[in-house]
């Protein structure tokens, strides 16, 4: 506390950490959750979110079961075997993390649609594909990469040396796997469990895209708003989600104390894991084969649609696709798509790193409540965030206030949680006896932060840039409500362009906005020379 | 005129939650000394250590440093350069950007930044090491960085926390002397952490020795060996034998102690107050005890008594004697010299070696 009496800068840049988070997180959820006000009662008694509650629910069960049980075998495979090919693996499977998790519907429209290559192609069927088994089976492809990830990174942190040891003491390697991994990753792979459910609820462009009459949570506060410009309805909806996704948040924290902090990179571990039997290992690499397969037929497709007349009825070669997306209105999303998740990467990394510092290392009164807030984006659906924006931020006198600039501290502000967490893990990696060093020798706290810690912070840096980057450019739900023909991004025209059924322009955007998070990835890597992580969580 | 005690210590405490890491504590630092706090892991040396850099600050008492009152002062404006355990080398600097930064901070011009990183890694015998990278450095050699970028800054005070306990055993004891002379030759004061009690008694003028939050007794390195005031400190700081006694006569500045059936007239030390029939420990270092074999006269109080033990540890031999039930230890220098003893012996207690200490729970 002392020390911030004694340091003005200290206390200028806490206060300034405090006011930005309380106005652009704090404060429109606030707006959302008071906006319906005696609205709740109407909300409630009209009883049209009960049906989209339990369709929520169920569908958010069914999703994650199967997503967890395909990542568990893709990340038991990967951690556990020494299965071939697994570079190839694993680059199949950060590709899902980089693409909007809705393209996942719309190769599953252009494939298995009415006109579907693989349904009416090669059946002749135009059965419908629409509702709950649709939203089941895509949800499940899209999502099992980010459960592989987590439980990938779960196991991979349970201690050779332990299973090394039971094995040492007789015990086979199911029994070690039951009684002393499964054991010791409990917590860890609860923690992962939940966070998949998360982004199961949060997902708004699958379902919107192929849920049909099947009406989710978000999918019927969009419609509210969109639809019936009926603003108490939406806002209620949305806080009921809010509070579903919250519930599954705390319970995730109380399990893995809100330590989850997931990085894409190649672990090395020193001790070798003790051997598994072979034929496990050969049907792991069939499922991890059949697997990627699903993968890469999903954006297979969707690059062969990009390049091709009219998928799947003429494959002629073409790039009218591509130059149809990079001009015009077009052309500014793909703009603004770049220029929004560099800004929103560079600030959102920048002020996480700052925040981080202050929170684990300047001791002041509220600090676990700052904490707090700054992890509790990664709680909130997009989708509210979104319309906590257009909620509090749509006043006339913000009028002079470009739409592109909220959008970028839209996503500057829902992915603090990613710099944030990423930060406090490299904090922890520095002994306090680094600031201290610099104190000793005449820095100023923030003299010490700036000249020692920021420096070593590199790698946490990188982190938060990349991770928002790709989130950023990969994002529907939070840019759905705020988006104006001028500020428009390419999350956006996909989502149009598919509901307009312009597969093949809808594809091309697709292939350029994945390439987009790619080539980000890509220039960090050479830049850091290799030494880049992607923070895989959401959470 | 002020004294000339160069730090100050007024009734520090300091709480971490209900727990009390330092209770109360106060002492004065002559100028130049080289000054250390002795005590076991937990005796709160390092939270009084980081409370004079001003890393904590105390709930209660006064710092004086030169006197000046510095508990208002941020910590990186106290003049208190500190040598941290673990060196705290920045990873992203050279050797010289990592000495040069304290000078850099305050604003000094480029060429007198080189000159005195130069002069300072000459001076600890860094001089061709200064475009290394901290990671490419032996331990002894970051040890020695970490000192010459504290010094550089020729502060007001030096402090040390446990600067040579990553060390390996005998770079200790060599990096041990080189501290020790370049103290003397800056003049400089020093502030010592250690829980090593050689480390203590070889470089330091003073020492305080900590236990549980409180300063059990500071003095010289002499003082705190022969005349520990506490059975604690007899046997923090080296090995000792504490016997229970009981006085059974006082003659002035004497008095007879018995201990089973034995007994011995002793020195008492000065402002002891003990009255008759007090309860006393006996304190009588291994050296100070002489061993011969039966029927040999001798000059102090021979007790006859059977070994049960030894242990050779290279330049002495250490015995366990046991007389009446009760084992000594005694220790015996240069064993090549003559034959180990073996089986029944004397053991010849000279009473003016003989320390008393007032009861108090024993350790």
């Amino acid at each position: 506390m002392r020390s911030l009496q004694r340091e003005p800068g200290l206390l200028l840049a806490l206060l300034a950490v405090i006011v930005l988070v309380g106005i652009f997180i704090v404060y429109p959820q606030v707006r959302v959750i008071a906006t319906p006000g005696t609205g709740y009662i109407d909300f409630l008694t009209g009883g049209s979110w009960v049906k989209a509650t339990l369709n929520s629910l169920q569908v958010m069960a069914l999703s994650t079961t199967s997503a967890v049980i395909l990542g568990f075998v893709f990340a038991y495979a990967m951690v556990y075997t020494p299965m071939p090919w697994k570079p190839f693996f694993r680059l199949v499977g950060i590709l899902p993390l980089l693409s909007p998790p809705f393209v996942v519907a719309a190769a599953y429209v252009i494939l298995f649609g009415p006109r579907g290559l693989i349904t009416y192609g090669i059946f002749g069927q135009t059965i419908s594909v629409f509702g709950l088994s649709g939203i089941w089976g895509v949800q499940t492809i899209a999502f099992f990469p980010f459960a592989y990830q987590l439980i990938a990174d779960v196991l991979s942190r349970s201690d050779a040396r332990l299973e090394q040891a039971a094995r040492n003491l007789g015990a086979g390697p199911w029994h070690v796997f039951r009684t002393v991994t499964l054991p010791l990753s409990r917590p860890g792979l609860g923690a992962a469990i939940l966070t998949t459910a998360i982004y199961v609820l949060e997902d708004f462009g699958n379902p919107a895209l192929i849920g049909g009459t099947f009406t989710v949570l978000p999918v019927l506060a969009y419609g509210q708003l969109s639809g019936f410009g009926d603003v108490q309805g939406a806002t209620a909806i949305s806080t009921l989600l809010l509070a579903l996704a919250l519930a599954l948040y705390f319970a995730k924290i109380r399990l893995d104390g809100g330590r989850s902090f997931v990085t894409v990179s190649g672990r090395a571990s020193s001790m070798p894991r003790p051997p598994v039997p072979a034929a496990l290992t050969w049907s792991c690499f069939v499922a991890c084969l059949l697997l990627s397969g699903l993968i890469l037929l999903v954006y297979g497709s969707l690059l062969v649609s990009a390049l091709t007349l009219n998928f799947p009825t003429n494959f002629t070669f073409t790039t009218k696709h591509f130059e149809y997306i990079t001009s015009g209105t077009n052309g500014t999303a793909l703009q603004n798509t770049l220029v929004f998740g560099l800004a929103a990467a560079a600030f959102s990394a920048a002020f996480a790193i700052l925040a981080g510092w202050l929170v684990q290392r300047v001791a002041f009164r509220g600090a676990r409540v700052l904490d707090l807030l700054l992890i509790m984006p990664a709680a909130i659906p997009g989708l509210f965030f979104g319309i906590g924006y257009a909620t509090a931020f749509n006043e006339p006198w913000l009028d002079w206030l470009d739409r592109g600039v909220l959008i970028i501290i839209a996503m500057i502000f829902w992915n603090i949680p990613v710099g944030y967490q990423a930060a406090v893990a490299g904090l922890r990696q520095i002994d306090k006896s680094m600031d201290e060093a610099a104190t000793s020798l005449g820095a100023s706290s923030l003299r010490g932060f700036r000249d020692i810690l920021l420096p070593m912070l590199g790698g946490s840096l990188r982190v938060g840039f990349v991770t928002t980057f790709v989130r950023a450019v990969t994002t529907l739900s939070v840019v759905i409500f705020l988006f104006t023909p001028a500020s428009t991004v390419a999350t956006i025209r996909i989502y149009q362009l598919v509901n307009d059924l312009n597969f093949g322009a809808a594809t091309a955007f697709t292939v350029a906005d994945i390439g987009m998070a790619i080539a980000a990835l890509s220039v960090i890597a050479v830049l850091a020379r290799g030494r880049v992580a992607l923070g895989a969580a959401r959470a | 005129m002020r004294n000339n005690f160069h730090l100050e210590l007024r009734h520090i405490s300091k709480k971490f939650g209900e727990t009390a890491a330092v209770d109360d504590i106060s002492f004065d630092i002559p100028r130049g000394s080289f000054a250390t706090l002795l005590g076991p892991s937990g005796c709160g040396k390092t939270t009084t250590l980081r409370m004079i850099a001003g890393f904590y600050d105390p709930d209660k008492g006064d710092i004086i440093l030169g006197g000046r009152r510095i508990n208002d002062l941020p910590a990186h404006r106290r003049g208190t350069a500190m040598v941290f355990q673990d060196y705290a080398l920045f990873p992203h600097m050279t050797v010289r950007k990592n000495v040069g930064y304290g000078l850099t901070l305050a604003h000094l011009s480029k060429a007198e930044v080189d000159r005195r990183v130069n002069e300072t890694l000459e001076f600890v015998g860094l001089g061709t090491l200064g475009d290394r990278w901290p990671n490419q450095l032996s331990g002894g050699q970051q040890q020695r960085v970490a000192v010459a970028r504290a010094l550089v800054l020729r502060p007001e005070i030096l402090l040390l926390d446990e600067p040579l306990s990553n060390l390996d055993a005998k770079l200790r004891v060599q990096l041990r002397w080189e501290l020790r002379a370049l103290q003397q030759q800056l003049q400089m004061t020093f502030v010592y952490v250690t829980h090593d009690q050689d480390e203590a008694l070889s470089l330091s003028d003073w020492i305080a020795v900590m236990n549980a939050g409180r300063v059990e007794q500071a003095g010289a390195p002499w003082d705190i060996y022969y005349h520990p005031r506490t059975a604690f400190l007899a046997d923090f700081v080296g090995a000792v034998n504490l016997v229970p006694a009981t006085v059974r006569d006082l003659r002035g500045a004497q008095a007879v102690v018995s201990f089973g059936e034995r007994s011995l007239t002793v020195n008492v030390p000065a402002g002891l107050g003990v009255a008759m029939g007090a309860q006393v420990h006996l304190c009588v270092r291994p050296e100070a005890i002489g061993l011969a074999a039966r029927g040999a006269s001798s000059d102090g109080a021979a007790f006859p008594g059977t070994v049960a033990r030894k242990a050779f540890l290279g330049d002495l031999m250490r015995y366990w004697v046991t007389v009446d039930g009760r084992e000594w230890m005694v220790d015996q220098p240069d064993p090549g010299a003559s034959t180990p003893f073996d089986g029944d012996v004397l053991l010849e207690i000279r009473p003016e070696r003989v320390h008393v200490i007032a009861e108090q729970a024993a350790p």
